[in-house]
């Protein structure tokens, strides 16, 4: 290796290479893209002259490695500088001749390199796809490949410039994925809000549209642009271009900034008790903060569980504060779509609406279970805590019930935080009181199906960074595939298939019940319900095992 | 004062990963009130020993009791009988001393109001009063160190395993952690102590085990140790002048070499100092005084330099070594033989 080579990308990209989660990565990549396109490779000799067949078969693919890239590829960079600083290296980098620029853009290109092999183990699916025709090479095949590249660098970018802000690699990718979820799905409501881009609120909704590489995605699957508008639609490329290249540049450029001594000065604050405060501080502390995080806590009472309570008290994301403030939040958004829906402030009906609050709720579950869930076990095993529990004469039922019903209380309050939306959907629509009851079953089945799920995968891992990226991969994947074969509804995957992939979980009967557009044929009830309970079953088993396992002796 | 029943006894105490034997027939009995300095090098299996001793670990053989009660059989009850301090923290994120006691007394079952007077108490004997208040993730390893022993104390243990006590303290903190140790074994709790810090360890315990390898090497008390280790003793002479010191360095290597006895002499000229060591008794050792005063020469003092814990241990490990070694080449040279026989 010459002198004149980044010491800093050798050592990131292999590093990243020679860890067991990236050769799984490009392994279950490989294998999954060629799966897909032998799933959809023509098996009798007919030509398909319209090349209907090969698109099929490139929307597949091409949904699946943009799944791939938005899963995998920030998990590295999200971890990149925070395991850096707490592992010490970080100083010793800085106190190297290395530029923080070289620091930083050694670190990108081993990200990126990275990256690159993942995008070339699509490159024989790409090309079988290719080789069936009807597929454009520039407009088709290439621009996909080019704002996948772009997608790429944005999101290394955001993950590193994350990972320099939190504390630990676990929380890097917490709010890596939680912005990502944001950027890739949230930036496209208020587009629906405010259609045609006129007036300030409009053109803005319509750039935030630009950072969703979703309806750019879909334009090149030819499937229009998500919510389009028949000719007015414009997935405008180009703006989705300069949008993620800036932003990307911005966040490599605060990035860049924050690497010197100063990341490091960072000393915990000793937090002033509330109850040592005036009369005025306690009372303003009271009213904006409804829990104090800083107030002297009374002793744990009996009746709690002791396990709970410290969840619900030492967390790092979730805590009472902060939830509040999100089911406050949630009950006002709730309201408001509703309201939309009364007003005609859209041309949605309350179908729509409803499906939308539904989607919105889902959205928030698959976001946050993982963040509360994964680190159960892996973040007690990480801190030395675990040691320490299994001191206690607590057994292992009691541990797994406080930790499952601190999540568990959070998730319920933020579905009932939502109620006052149905609630209105109700009294605009009486007759929806039987739907909107089982829809909120089946959102109650969301929440202890995603819980099982990411509860069971994270107790896995002995690191709650890697507990925290397998487990919103896997929670998002359960999620998102059901709904990618349902965008391939009538081609390529008929009805029947599309059904029966629908009851991998509740979601898509909460949006048959409440009749969401392209759900209202789909019969998922009550067979959904019992695949959810089943698979719960399953993964709380897991799970239990798994304490168990870990409290005995050995 | 110590009862005559034991209440830790370990006998044949074994653990064995595979091929590997972290721990081979350990077999150890401290009674009530003692304070049991545990020490070993670096993956000698003082730690495999506590977790055992603590129900966190299965022995492959042997037994291991604590009031009675068996460590792997009646873990309920030896999770009432000991307190264990990991040498990891184990800290909760965001919370207060005060929270984080709390947490583990309800753990432990201890009812509400009680546990508002045990912490305060607790905190008093930790001497960490004024951190009730103050986040538990921003404290001082030596800070840390003192709230563990109080989570440690919560549930007031009969015995208390404390690993590595004084790693990572200044010197300040490992005086008063010394002198906490001592204050806890006067209240009456028998302690087992894991140090590498052995000058610490032999001003507190009242009995010493050192094991290396796995197995036992010394057990008893520090004059028992000293007394069953086959040692050298140093002695240093103190000279006026350093231009003496290469003279007398002379003399001593002479005078010994006189007596047939084998010195190891060494001079230091800064110091004005000359050392060396010898299997001499005392009464063989005076006539060299009288030789070197009867050459001329000015000793400022002639002294014997006290053999501490950590010589003790040293000798020991030293002579294990030795006797591994002797062990691997008997089997060896048994292996070989047997091969050319056959």
């Amino acid at each position: 290796m010459s002198s004149a080579f980044n010491p800093v990308v050798q050592r990131e990209f292999f590093g990243i290479v020679r860890s067991p989660k990236a050769f799984a990565t490009l392994l279950a990549l490989t294998i999954t893209f060629s799966i897909a396109v032998l799933m959809r490779w023509p098996t009798d000799a007919t030509v398909d002259l319209s090349g209907i067949q090969s698109i099929q078969v490139f929307r597949v693919f091409g949904y699946g490695l943009l799944a791939g890239v938005v899963f995998l590829v920030p998990a590295f960079p999200a971890t990149s500088i925070v395991n850096e600083k707490n592992a010490g290296t970080l100083a010793l980098l800085l106190n190297s001749p290395l530029s923080p620029l070289s620091i930083y853009l050694g670190k990108l290109a081993g990200v990126l390199l990275f990256a690159m092999l993942v995008l070339l183990a699509s490159l024989p699916g790409a090309a079988a796809c290719y080789a069936m025709g009807g597929i454009d090479l520039r407009e088709g095949l290439g621009l996909f490949y080019f704002v996948l590249l772009l997608l790429v660098f944005q999101y290394a970018t955001l993950g590193m410039l994350i990972s320099s802000y939190v504390q630990s690699a676990d929380a890097g990718v917490r709010l890596t994925y939680a912005v990502l979820f944001a950027l890739f799905f949230l930036t496209l409501v208020p587009d629906a809000f405010f259609p045609g881009g006129s007036g300030v609120m409009g053109t803005i909704a319509q750039w935030a549209r630009y950072l969703s590489p979703v309806p750019v995605v879909m334009q090149i699957m030819g499937q229009g642009g998500l919510g389009s508008r028949g000719l007015m639609e414009s997935p405008g490329n180009l703006q989705f271009i300069i949008v993620t290249l800036v932003s990307s540049l911005v966040f490599a450029g605060i990035t860049i900034g924050r690497l010197n001594y100063r990341i490091f000065d960072q000393s915990r604050a000793k937090g002033v008790i509330t109850d040592d405060r005036g009369l005025t501080a306690r009372l303003l502390r009271r009213f904006l903060f409804i829990v104090d995080p800083q107030r002297r806590k009374p002793g744990i009472p009996w009746y709690l569980n002791p396990v709970m309570v410290k969840e619900f008290r030492c967390r790092r994301f979730g805590r009472s504060q902060w939830l509040f403030r999100l089911v406050a939040v949630c009950a006002v958004v709730s309201m408001v779509l509703t309201f939309a829906a009364a007003t005609s402030v859209t041309s949605w009906g309350t179908e729509t609406i409803g499906g939308l609050m539904v989607i919105l709720q889902v959205v928030l579950i698959v976001v946050m279970t993982p963040s509360l869930t994964s680190g159960l076990i892996s973040g007690e095993r990480d801190g030395g805590g675990w040691e320490l529990l299994r001191l206690t004469p607590l057994s292992s039922l009691k541990i797994v019930r406080g930790k499952l019903l601190s999540v568990l209380w959070t998730l319920l309050l933020v579905l009932m935080a939502t109620l006052p939306g149905y609630l209105v959907m109700i009294y605009i629509q009486p007759q929806m009181w039987y739907q909107v009851n089982l829809v909120l079953v089946c959102l109650a089945w969301t929440v202890v199906y995603t819980l099982a799920a990411s509860a069971a995968i994270g107790s896995l891992f002995r690191y709650t960074a890697v507990a925290t990226t397998v487990t919103y991969v896997v929670v998002m994947t359960l999620f998102l595939i059901p709904l990618l074969v349902w965008l391939g509804r009538g081609a390529p995957f008929g009805f029947e298939l599309v059904q029966r992939v629908l009851l991998i979980n509740p979601v898509g009967a909460a949006l048959s019940v409440i009749e969401t557009p392209g759900f209202e044929n789909y019969d998922l009830l009550p067979d959904a319900w019992y695949v959810a309970g089943g698979f719960s079953a399953f993964m709380f088993l897991v799970f239990g095992l798994q304490v168990w396992r870990l409290t005995r002796p050995v | 004062m110590t009862d005559q029943t034991p209440i830790i006894e370990t006998v044949d105490l074994t653990k064995r990963y595979d091929e590997f034997t972290a721990l081979d027939s350990l077999s150890i009995s401290v009674h009530s009130g003692q304070i049991l300095g545990f020490i070993g090098p670096n993956g000698a299996g003082k730690t495999t020993t506590i977790r055992i001793l603590v129900g966190l670990l299965k022995p492959t053989s042997g037994s291991a009791r604590i009031a009675g009660a068996d460590c792997l059989t009646e873990s309920r009850k030896i999770k009432r009988l000991v307190g264990y301090m990991p040498d990891d923290f184990g800290k909760y994120n965001n919370m207060r001393v005060g929270e984080y006691l709390d947490f583990f007394g309800a753990a432990y079952g201890i009812g509400r109001r009680q546990r508002v007077v045990r912490i305060d108490e607790v905190l008093e004997i930790a001497g960490a009063t004024y951190m009730k208040d103050l986040f538990v993730d921003a404290l001082s390893r030596g800070m840390q160190q003192r709230v563990a022993i109080a989570r440690t104390l919560m549930h007031d243990p009969q015995v208390m395993i404390l690993d590595e006590p004084a790693n990572g303290l200044d010197p300040q903190a490992r005086i008063d952690m010394r002198s906490m140790l001592l204050r806890l074994a006067d209240m009456g709790k028998t302690l087992i102590v894991t140090s590498h810090i052995l000058p610490e360890l032999a001003r507190v315990c009242d009995i010493v085990a050192m094991i290396t390898k796995g197995r036992l090497r010394a057990f008893g008390t520090l004059d028992e140790i000293m007394r069953d280790i086959q040692q050298r003793r140093t002695f240093e002479i103190q000279l006026v002048d350093h231009d003496q010191v290469d003279r007398v360095a002379g003399l001593v290597e002479n005078w010994s070499r006189e007596m047939n006895h084998s010195s190891e002499v060494t001079g230091a000229k800064t110091e004005s100092m000359v050392r060396f060591t010898t299997e001499l008794n005392d009464r063989e050792i005076t006539p060299l005084l009288t030789h070197l005063v009867g050459s001329g020469e000015a000793i400022a003092q002639f002294r014997e330099v006290p053999t501490d814990l950590e010589d003790a241990f040293l000798s020991v490990a030293g002579q294990s070594h030795d006797d591994d070694q002797a062990k691997e080449q008997i089997t060896s040279e048994q292996a070989a033989s047997e091969q050319a026989a056959s």
